[in-house]
């Protein structure tokens, strides 16, 4: 099979913090991600979630083990190449959205575009803003705009240079019910046009929605499954506002 | 990535953070304006003094009795030498080919009294080719003739200050007045010339016929000065020679084995030397200037290495969407390029302004030289590039994920 776009082969992350001693972020971990996945990551705060995403996402370098993007070894990748896959090939919504507090949400949108070659720039990041319902707020400093607000920013900011794989580190850890579904529909949606998506949440009915479901404990992955009826994102969400009339 | 897109990314930067762009800018433009004013009073002081050599009169050489000694710049002759003569000033226009005018001077400072006014002013015996030789010309009424001159007549001709000093609003011409006790007619007035090299008031002076002078009022045989005009500027040289062959014969020093008694200096000595010393002040101000350039780009390093701090999320967001390091590189070293072109630009304008207002203010003569603003302004690009790479580089080498995590 040739549609492999992540393959992580044995991946360790060892921090090294001085008294503690040694702190093993992630134990040997390997995993293959395939286009066109829709990946939920499971496990309880600290366990390494965050660190897998950051590595899978080319942020972050291993320990040992290595990391296949797209077949190419990425510890191999020059600055160029490794600058251009975070900038085409992969979007990434951080945990803590890491907008830049001083710009709008429009140039924060813009920014992955800015490394780009892209053209229409306004306009594309002005599309992105509206794909996640914020064609509102465009001109608003992320100061201005609620957590779930500046969650969709970021999660804008990672689709605006439409990328083959998108990373999203707890993209609904912020968000009420409805506003979780609704960012879960985009991702369903955004899935079905093509777009593989690893997404991590906490959440078991969030992660019900993925087709393979990871858990992660202590660094180490602890099972890998298909989920092979995920739920519908979109039906909720009707059925969640067909409830919110009635009680009115 | 355009660089374009880099430079509207780092002017964007600069404008957001107003002031401690404005504090970095400061160092650059106090250099920058420092540099172009002193370099402009420097200039100046070297063309005042220029215009002065010149002034004294085209292809001038000047005989002094006996040896000039050079004391802090300025030149004393030492001791009194009773062997120059008028008779000497006559031969060396006859017998020397290369020369062309000569005219004997003998200055004293007398007291003089016009009515019940008096001053204390120089009194210089000369012949009417002093005229031409320094360049120093009569303005209203005559100059005594050659044969006034002979004749010995109580002919005197004012500078513009004896005529402020002694007869105010007054007509000089005409008028009687007494220098020491012997009574002089005044019959012209010179053009105003300024000062000196040495700063001596050119028109505090009254020229009388030399020959008056000797006789009547300073009871001597000797004059202490002969001034000589050279036909062209190439044989300068040759006449120098051709005079002191002149006067040693004249005196009889080569048979006596002694050592000149006279002193001959040349106008482009002087210039010369006078080129010198300007030059030295000039390279001196212009290193203190320097200095305060490259403290200027200090001073960029030091914000440039706060803003890095300030911004380490915001490079690593930048690198996590896609920047690369080059890009990232660039966008510092342009903003670094920012900062010093345009301290440089402001520096220059406020220089200039300064210098401007300063050559209007005050006397001083100011002279804004192209090339201080050319240098000065490359010097502060340099001074930017070369302080703005070091943080650049540090920001290029940030992890993007240790960048993120930082508070
Ligand atoms: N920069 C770091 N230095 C030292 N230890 C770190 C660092 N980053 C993470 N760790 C440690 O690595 C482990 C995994 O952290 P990680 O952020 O991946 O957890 P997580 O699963 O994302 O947790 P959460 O659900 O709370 O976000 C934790 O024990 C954490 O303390
Ligand atoms: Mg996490």
């Amino acid at each position: 099979m040739n549609n492999i776009i992540v393959k992580a082969e044995r991946l360790t992350k060892v921090y090294n913090k001085g008294v503690g001693g040694d702190v093993f972020a992630l134990r040997d971990v390997s995993l293959e991600i395939h286009k066109g996945e829709l990946i939920a990551i499971m496990g309880a705060s600290g366990s390494g979630k965050s660190t897998l995403m950051n590595i899978l996402g080319c942020l972050d370098k291993p320990t040992e083990g290595s990391l296949f993007f797209e077949e190419k070894e990425v510890s191999k990748l020059g600055d160029k190449e490794l600058a251009s896959v975070r900038n085409k090939k992969i979007g990434f919504v951080f945990q803590s959205f890491n907008l830049l507090a001083r710009t709008s949400a429009l140039e924060n949108v813009e920014l992955p575009l800015i490394y780009s070659d892209k053209v229409n720039v306004t306009k594309l990041a002005k599309d992105a803003l509206n794909l996640v319902g914020l064609a509102d707020r465009v001109h608003h400093h992320p100061g201005e705009l609620s957590g779930g607000q500046q969650q969709r920013v970021a999660i804008a900011r990672a689709l605006v240079n439409d990328p083959d794989i998108i990373f999203a580190d707890e993209p609904t850890g912020n968000l009420d019910t409805k506003s979780s579904y609704e960012i879960i529909t985009l991702f369903q949606k955004l899935n079905k046009e093509g777009r593989t998506i690893v997404l991590v949440t906490h959440e078991l009915d969030i992660a019900e929605h993925a087709k393979r479901i990871i858990k992660v404990s202590d660094g180490r992955i602890v099972s890998d499954e298909l989920n092979n009826s995920p739920r519908n994102a979109e039906t909720e969400l009707n059925k969640l506002v067909k409830e919110v009339k009635n009680e009115n | 990535m355009k660089i374009s897109k880099s430079i509207r990314i780092s002017r964007n930067q600069l404008l957001s953070n107003k002031i401690r762009t404005i504090l970095s800018l400061i160092g650059i433009i106090i250099g920058v304006s420092a540099v172009i004013i002193m370099v402009a009073i420097g200039n100046g002081a070297q063309k005042e003094v220029l215009n002065k050599i010149e002034s004294m009169g085209t292809n001038l050489i000047v005989v002094n009795a006996g040896q000039v000694q050079k004391t802090s710049g300025r030149q004393q002759i030492r001791g009194t030498v009773t062997t120059l003569t008028i008779e000497d000033a006559d031969i060396l226009a006859s017998e020397c080919p290369a020369v062309s005018k000569s005219t004997p001077v003998q200055t004293k400072k007398l007291l003089v009294k016009w009515g019940n006014l008096s001053s204390n002013t120089t009194i210089t015996g000369t012949t009417s080719d002093y005229q031409t030789i320094r360049n120093f010309y009569i303005e209203r009424g005559t100059f005594f003739s050659e044969e006034e001159n002979k004749a010995s007549v109580r002919y005197a001709v004012l500078g513009q200050t004896v005529v402020k000093n002694l007869f105010g609003k007054n007509d000089p011409i005409g008028e009687t007045l007494r220098i020491g006790r012997v009574p002089f007619k005044v019959i012209g007035i010179m053009e105003s010339k300024g000062t000196d090299l040495n700063g001596v008031d050119q028109d505090d002076q009254i020229f009388i016929p030399v020959q008056t002078a000797l006789r009547r009022v300073f009871n001597l045989t000797y004059i202490n000065t002969i001034n000589l005009q050279v036909l062209s500027s190439n044989e300068m040289d040759f006449a120098i020679k051709q005079v002191s062959e002149v006067l040693r014969e004249r005196h009889r020093l080569d048979r006596l084995n002694k050592s000149d008694d006279f002193t001959i200096q040349n106008q482009v000595e002087l210039l010369e030397t006078q080129k010198e010393t300007t030059d030295t002040f000039t390279a001196l101000i212009v290193s203190v200037a320097s200095i305060s350039l490259i403290v200027g780009g200090i001073g960029i390093l030091a914000i440039m290495l706060i803003a890095i701090k300030e911004r380490i999320k915001e490079i690593g967001l930048r690198m996590a969407v896609g920047a690369s390091r080059k890009d990232i590189l660039l966008q510092f070293i342009i903003e670094a390029s920012i900062l010093s072109v345009g301290g440089g630009v402001i520096g220059i304008f406020i220089g200039v302004f300064i210098a401007i207002m300063a050559s209007i203010a005050t006397e001083w003569t100011l002279s804004i030289s192209i090339p201080s603003i050319i240098y000065s302004f490359l010097f502060s690009l340099a001074i930017g590039l070369f302080f703005g790479v070091y943080p650049a580089r540090k920001a290029s080498m940030l992890d993007p994920i240790e960048s993120l995590r930082s508070e």
